[in-house]
């Protein structure tokens, strides 16, 4: 097992015994080291940021950022197998996805099978389809009530209603709230999909404002307009962008 | 519309009904007024016939002096002036139809001898007809209520239907089978433990559900057991107060703060970091009986609403068991998640017996 030397896991479970399961489970597999056992969300990201595991063993119900949120969050940067009791919309998208997935109570059997598989897929250097994954298997809900930003290691949690608006840069979007600004690796498209379409407007390419922070909207030259804010910054507004904000306001 | 009139069978033995009486009119004025036979049938059966569409109104005049809300002056006036005025009209009717008969000489008598034996005869019909008309607005008002009941009823079952569908959470069973299977390994004598707990749990519960009302101390009795369980899944995290005060004897509907208590663990507690405090208190006043749930909840997952709470379930089963004499409502507030219960005091007094069976 000489390949296994190196094999560095992290266990996210927000149960101690959920983690006792698996810890006794890697007894029997000696190269396997778990390099960080973590209860909730948050320590998970910080661990993977620090850490860069080869596989992480992560529950999907934990307090403050569930197993999705963490993905969101960690991108395709680490392969990862599920645990969970129990989530038709999961489990359906798992199979959808062919992303291994241990249902509890699992045995020791399972349990390698599950590690084995992990590591194929590792060698063959599949990446996870973590979008797809995400749109299929989180439950239809209503539009996000908070944003979720990694800054290293850091996570960041901004309740939608402190943004002001969000600015498209290069490949990245840039979350401006608090007269902070918070980069994040996602699409313009992603981000109007996920906010609640009657509170935040794609008024630009380059921008999607919460219309609670226009104070006036005003002609600029033939079919252009710019918004201005309540703190006086002015943004682009196109004509389709013009039109979409009529129809709200 | 009128029942009588609604169908067309209604309406055809109803008048069968009516040459009953006007047989019964024909032999008054042969026997009082003095007719011939024949003269008698001739001017009572067409005139009774008539006086059936008449008596028909009697069915609005019972409608529109319920007994329950008219006094009974009220009832008099309306019925006697009702009565006076329809069987004054077939008089003059009568009046007609014996002049023509007069006219074509199949009558000779005078019409003076037969008016007040007409007229006292209607009078009693359309009072008769009245009486009948209040017995079928009562026998109405028996069948609505009863389908009403029967509403309520099925209305209620779906709710403890739902409940107990709702109570056997797979999460949590799916979740307690894994820490058993965690602690064979590492705590056998816990691993027996947690599955004696989950075993009186689950028996608890199934013959909890079968029963109508439990009193308050077993409703409590069964959330220690299931927060137990709970305990062993989520550690120190999860504290756990229960004050059942003197409610203890106050009967309610089984299962009904198991879903609450479930909420306040798994969206409540579970969900904040350093974990915290799941409280359930009661109290009782000679007519009410107050049950206040509360947990720590995540600031940074507001839930405004308690829809996928199961919190519209229990809100549901109550409005079935007890009308609006029953509440619950649900607010956040600094961080703690509150629902309260309200509902009439009941004690588990003569029919203690029927409750624990």
């Amino acid at each position: 097992m000489a390949d296994e030397a190196s094999f560095r896991v992290v266990v996210v479970d927000d149960e101690p015994l959920a983690r006792t399961v698996i810890r006794e489970y890697l007894k029997a597999h000696p190269g396997v080291e778990i390099v960080a056992e973590c209860g909730n969300g948050f320590e998970a990201v910080k661990a993977v940021t620090e850490l860069s595991p080869d596989l992480m063993f992560l529950d999907i119900q934990m307090p403050k950022l569930d197993g999705f949120e963490v993905l969101e969050l960690l991108g395709r940067s680490v392969p990862v197998v599920f645990t969970t009791a129990f989530d038709q919309y999961a489990l359906r998208a798992f199979d959808v996805h062919a992303v291994d997935y241990l249902l509890k109570p699992f045995d020791a059997t399972r349990f390698s099978e599950a590690l084995m598989r992990a590591r194929a897929r590792i060698q063959a250097a599949e990446a996870l389809p973590v979008d797809a994954l995400m749109a299929d298997a989180r439950p239809r809900q209503a539009p996000a009530e908070r944003v979720l930003i990694r800054d290293g290691s850091q996570v960041h949690v901004i309740p939608v209603d402190r943004i002001d608006y969000v600015e498209a840069q290069d490949d990245y979007v840039c979350f401006k709230a608090d007269g902070k600004d918070y980069l994040k690796d996602q699409t313009m498209a992603a981000v109007e999909a996920t906010l609640d379409p009657t509170r935040f407007v794609r008024v630009h390419r380059s921008y999607v404002l919460n219309i609670e922070r226009i104070a006036r909207v005003e002609l600029y030259a033939k079919d252009s307009r710019i918004a201005i804010l309540r703190d006086g910054r002015r943004l682009p507004v196109s004509r389709a962008g013009y039109a979409r904000l009529s129809k709200l306001l | 519309m009128h029942p009588l009139l609604a169908r067309g069978e209604r309406l055809a033995l109803y008048l069968a009904l009516w040459i009953i009486v006007g047989a019964l009119l024909a032999s008054l004025l042969a026997g009082e007024g003095g007719l011939s036979t024949r003269a008698a049938a001739v001017i009572a059966f067409p005139l009774s016939l008539a006086y059936a569409f008449v008596c028909l109104s009697a069915w609005y005049v019972a409608r529109s002096t319920p007994i329950a809300t008219s006094g009974l002056p009220r009832l008099l006036s309306t019925a006697l002036g009702a009565a006076a005025l329809s069987s004054g009209a077939w008089v003059i009717l009568a009046r007609g139809w014996h002049n023509v008969l007069v006219r074509w000489g199949d009558v000779r008598a005078p019409f003076g001898e037969v008016a007040p034996i007409i007229f006292g005869f209607g009078v009693l019909l359309y009072l008769l007809s009245i009486a009948v008309g209040y017995i079928a607005s009562a026998f109405e008002h028996a069948r609505a209520a009863e389908r009403r009941e029967l509403q309520a009823q099925v209305m209620s079952k779906e709710a403890e239907l739902r409940s107990l569908r709702a109570q056997i959470d797979p999460h949590f069973l799916f979740n307690s089978l894994h820490s058993i299977s965690a602690l064979t390994a590492a705590d056998p004598a816990g691993a027996r433990r947690m599955t004696v707990l989950l075993g009186d749990f689950l028996r608890e519960s199934l013959s909890l559900g079968a029963a109508e009302r439990i009193p308050l101390s077993r409703e409590l009795a069964l959330l220690h057991r299931y927060l137990a369980i709970e305990r062993v899944r989520l550690g120190e995290r999860l504290q756990v107060a229960i004050d059942g005060g003197d409610a203890g004897a106050c009967l309610v509907p089984p299962l009904l703060l198991q879903p609450v208590v479930e909420n306040a663990v798994t969206h409540g507690v579970a969900h904040v970091l350093e974990g915290g405090n799941v409280t359930v208190t009661a109290t009782c006043s000679p007519v009410q009986l107050t049950i206040v749930v509360k947990n720590p909840a995540d600031a940074d997952r507001p839930r405004k609403t308690g829809t996928g709470l199961g919190l519209a379930n229990v809100r549901s089963r109550l409005a079935a068991l007890y009308g609006r004499s029953a509440s619950v409502n649900w607010a956040e507030q600094d961080g703690t998640w509150r629902v309260e219960i309200v509902l009439p005091a009941t004690r588990d007094v003569q029919d203690g017996d029927k409750t624990n069976g």
